[in-house]
């Protein structure tokens, strides 16, 4: 047994309202399954709190966590399970999406996540934040793509949903609830996933998209009826555009995809719209990695009938607190995204971000000081109470990262 | 203790006369699901006409602490319908599709409304539901949230789960509650996606809002025709590692081509073959063709007799109605049927396959194989008469083979059937102890009295803190 734990110390948990404990230990590193479950089970025998860091890629996202522990799972990688002919495949939690796309690009297939942040994080991570990005709404979420799981439950249980295969309903649906807890049921230690074969030939084309909401409304609406069949259509805010070198005006990215012929046909109806641009398939990678170091980012997720109404406000939100905005079409989802250098976005961005919506707000990043008084609980009800309960019963796991209260 | 004619009563006055049944004589038609082989007689069946009766119905049985059975149309394929001496409650006369927004392609349906009737509701403008079961002429939308039903198209579209947005239902206690959003992204634990595949057993969905999809700009409809099995399983392989995603491709046996091609849903299939794939691209009608050729070339290439491409959409449906009502075509064949819903790795069909025939000719049994081969979900079914024991007995067996040769290819013991009473012995193949527990401590969180579908999905010996299927405690 490797795997460095403080075997006696039960530091006392500090509990102030919105500071979470800052553990000065270096986080536990454990290699295999077995040892993540030493690790639990020593948590619950000695009631200490444990924060899950995946790879330590994204440390302020979620709600402040309290804990005296720290668990990375940067030791517990590798694929496990790959036979490219079944498209799919089986790798440890702490492996890397970018070590994934090397092994699977080998044979033409692909892991099409691309969540927002890049490729350095884990798989892992980005099952357990349910992190999508710009293809989800052609290629789905997370929640789409997995096909099972393996972890350790706070209970100290080892339990799997799912399996290694691509249709499976046997028993009741651990992987799905996994997805998305933020590791407040259990720690990830092993994600089955199905893959795609990489499309023969790709383009991406960029188009201007005018200010005004009816012009707005006008370009999503041909866009969502297009003939085209794109992996992604996202639009960008005029800064973000600047970034990409696409001009000083919010622009429409799409990328297309398929046999030599419908990647040409689809260029063609694209044309349609007037000025389409060539540019590299590069800017995928930059608007996903765009974010600063230190931001506030916001998800607004709209109906597809208010989506050009919440894309402006989400621009000006983005003015206001000088940052920037990219929007993912096929979903109806506005992402802000706020530089903030000390403490908190500026009064006026604090102000739309209050403001009274109709839309599903989700906060991916804020200053600490604002998730009590921006973003309420998401897990209060009866029912997530009760699934908290019944997989992480000493509350042990991330807690406090769902704004979830405990006894 | 609650006295069965007294709860019947009440029930009545909630659903009127003709929504409860109670003589033994009328109970019989619920005896089984579209599985045969199981028998369990309800002690009352209700079925509530609206929401609120509905309501009212569930709240009754929760005061009364009585268990139930929800059930759509009974075209299951597990046993999970099935109502042991507790109340059946039919959800088939909620059949209002209370909404269709074609902006959003969404639309809202009481859990009664049958699969193909939202798909024809949403055609004028130009969107389906995608989700196909092949007992989609029958089967419902709560049903197939309740099984996270497939069918041949979920190979490119995905499964009930990519299409449920929001579902509000009614927990067993009575309690109502919303899982999911319509209106855009869900945040918090993915409540939706636990109950969906529930079986039942989390409660009932008083509605459910779906995801319409587009109908694509084009369709090609091939036939390719084999002299054997593990030649078709060999394209299925090949077309499935080439990275191009088939909307449907579907595997039938001789056996079963014969069998369609000798009942009314005779579909032109060549009867001398040994195995037939169908397959299905549609999308863009730019570079369809070259998709389509690519994969003449991969089944000419695994031996191939012929690849036949549907000249119009009526030679499409065709083809199509032999495969859907394939299992309806076996009922000449044999009195009794037994089909299973193994998924394995793709690149193991071939073997998978052979050491099905190789089980099958050692019990002297009869396989018939008709299943989505693109997924390798398969479904080997088996013809037997119920009243030869022997017979009986090596089915079982063969089964039981069959399913543990799954299992050791790396594959699950259902793809879309669901566990119900049929695979409840199977779990403990797939799952640890702890995995089984995990899941009846969720079980708890939605029902913690398991009144809702007792004794289904999960062994109860497997719940760490139950001894037995709750039964309704019935007064003489």
């Amino acid at each position: 047994m490797t795997v460095p734990m403080s075997a006696t110390s039960s530091p006392a948990v500090e509990q102030t309202a919105s500071a979470s404990t800052t553990p000065s230990s270096p986080p536990l590193r454990p290699t295999t399954t077995a040892e993540v479950r030493e690790i639990v089970d020593d948590a619950i025998a000695h009631n200490t709190p444990v924060r899950i860091v995946g790879r330590g890629t994204w440390l302020d996202a979620g709600r402040p966590v309290e804990a005296t522990r720290q668990l990375s799972l940067e030791g517990l990688t590798g694929i496990v399970d790959y036979t490219p002919g079944d498209l799919t495949l089986t790798a440890r939690a702490g492996t890397t999406l970018a070590e994934i796309a090397r092994a699977t690009a080998e044979h033409g297939q692909w892991l099409a996540l691309a969540p927002w942040g890049g490729d350095d994080g884990s798989l892992g991570a980005t099952a357990a934040t349910a992190t999508a990005g710009p293809m989800s709404g052609a290629l789905g979420t997370p929640r789409d793509i997995l096909i099972g799981i393996e972890a350790v439950a706070g209970s100290g249980e080892l339990v799997r949903g799912g399996g290694r295969v691509v249709k499976n309903v046997a028993g009741f649906d651990l992987t799905r609830l996994m997805v998305g807890a933020w590791g407040t049921l259990g720690i990830l230690t092993e994600v089955s996933v199905r893959l795609r074969g990489l499309p023969e030939q790709e383009a991406t084309l960029a188009l201007p998209l005018p200010n005004a909401p009816a012009a707005v409304a006008d370009v999503v609406r041909h866009l969502r009826s297009a003939p085209i069949a794109p992996l992604a259509i996202e639009m960008v805010s005029a800064t973000l555009a600047a970034r990409l070198g696409l001009g000083q005006q919010p622009v429409v990215i799409t990328r297309l995809a398929g046999n030599a012929d419908a990647v040409s046909a689809q260029r063609v109806a694209l044309g349609a719209f007037g000025d389409v641009m060539d540019v590299s398939d590069g800017v995928w990678t930059t608007v996903r990695t765009a974010d600063p170091i230190q931001a506030t980012v916001v998800r607004f997720s709209s109906t597809v009938a208010r989506f050009p109404e919440v894309w402006l406000a989400a621009d000006r939100l983005a003015v206001a607190g000088d940052g920037h905005v990219h929007a993912t079409v096929l979903r109806s989802s506005a992402r802000v995204v706020l530089p903030h250098n000390e403490g908190a976005p500026t009064d006026a961005a604090l102000e739309l971000l209050r403001g009274a919506s109709r839309d599903t707000r989700i906060f991916e990043r804020l200053p600490r000081a604002l998730w009590p008084v921006l973003a309420p609980t998401r897990a209060a009800d009866r029912l997530s109470q009760g699934v908290r309960s019944a997989f992480d019963p000493h509350r042990l796991l991330n807690r406090g990262i769902l704004g979830e209260t405990h006894a | 203790m609650t006295h069965a004619a007294d709860l019947a009563d009440r029930l009545t006055e909630i659903v009127g006369p003709r929504g409860v049944l109670r003589r033994p004589g009328e109970l019989v038609v619920y005896r089984s699901d579209g599985l045969p082989g199981y028998s369990k007689q309800p002690r009352l069946a209700v079925f509530p006409r609206t929401r609120d009766e509905l309501v009212a119905v569930v709240r009754l049985l929760a005061e009364h602490g009585v268990p139930f059975v929800p059930r759509g149309a009974g075209t299951g394929l597990s046993g999970g319908a099935l109502a042991d001496d507790v109340v059946l409650v039919g959800l088939n006369r909620l059949t209002r599709i209370l909404s269709i927004d074609p902006v959003e392609r969404l639309a809202v349906v009481e859990p009664g409304v049958v699969n193909v009737s939202l798909t024809r509701a949403a055609t004028p403008y130009g969107l389906h539901y995608a989700p196909d079961p092949s007992s989609q002429a029958a089967c419902t939308i709560g049903g197939n949230v309740a099984e996270n039903a497939g069918g041949p198209h979920c190979l490119k579209y995905g499964v009930t789960l990519n299409h449920v947005r929001a579902v509000t239902a009614i927990l067993p206690d009575g309690e109502i509650v919303r899982l999911g959003s319509a209106e855009g992204e869900a945040d918090g634990y993915d409540l939706l996606g636990a109950f969906i595949g529930s079986e039942g057993c989390f409660g009932i969905a008083l509605d459910v809002t779906v995801r319409l999809s587009p109908n694509p700009q084009a369709i090609r409809t091939l036939l390719a025709d084999f002299t054997s099995v593990d030649a078709a399983a060999r394209a299925t392989s090949e077309i499935i590692a080439s990275g191009i995603v088939p909307a449907a491709l579907e595997m039938m046996d001789g056996a079963t081509i014969r069998a369609v091609e000798a009942s009314i849903y005779a579909a032109g299939y060549p009867v001398d073959a040994e195995a037939i794939l169908l397959i299905e691209l549609d999308g863009l009608e730019a570079g369809l063709e070259a998709d389509v050729a690519r994969i003449e070339g991969m089944c000419a290439a695994a031996g191939a007799r012929t690849v036949r491409i549907a000249r119009d959409d009526a030679e499409r449906a065709r083809l199509w109605q032999g495969r859907k009502k394939a299992f309806g075509a076996m009922g000449r064949v044999s009195s009794h049927l037994v089909v299973q819903d193994a998924v394995i790795p793709r690149t193991r069909l071939p073997d998978v396959l052979a050491l099905i025939r190789e089980i099958a000719e050692r019990q002297r049994i009869t396989v018939c194989n008709v299943f989505h081969a693109g997924d390798g979900n398969l479904h080997p079914n088996i013809g037997y008469d119920a009243n030869n024991p022997d017979e009986q007995a090596r089915v079982h067996a063969a089964m039981r083979e069959i399913m543990s040769a799954c299992v050791a290819a790396g594959g699950t013991i259902t793809g879309e059937h669901g566990i119900g009473l049929d695979k409840l012995d199977y779990m403990s193949l797939i799952f640890s102890e702890d995995s089984l527990a995990a899941m009846c401590r969720l079980r708890d969180v939605f029902d913690p009295e398991h009144r809702a579908n007792p004794g289904k999905v999960v062994p109860v010996h497997s719940c760490r803190e139950w001894h037995g299927a709750p039964k309704a405690a019935w007064s003489a």
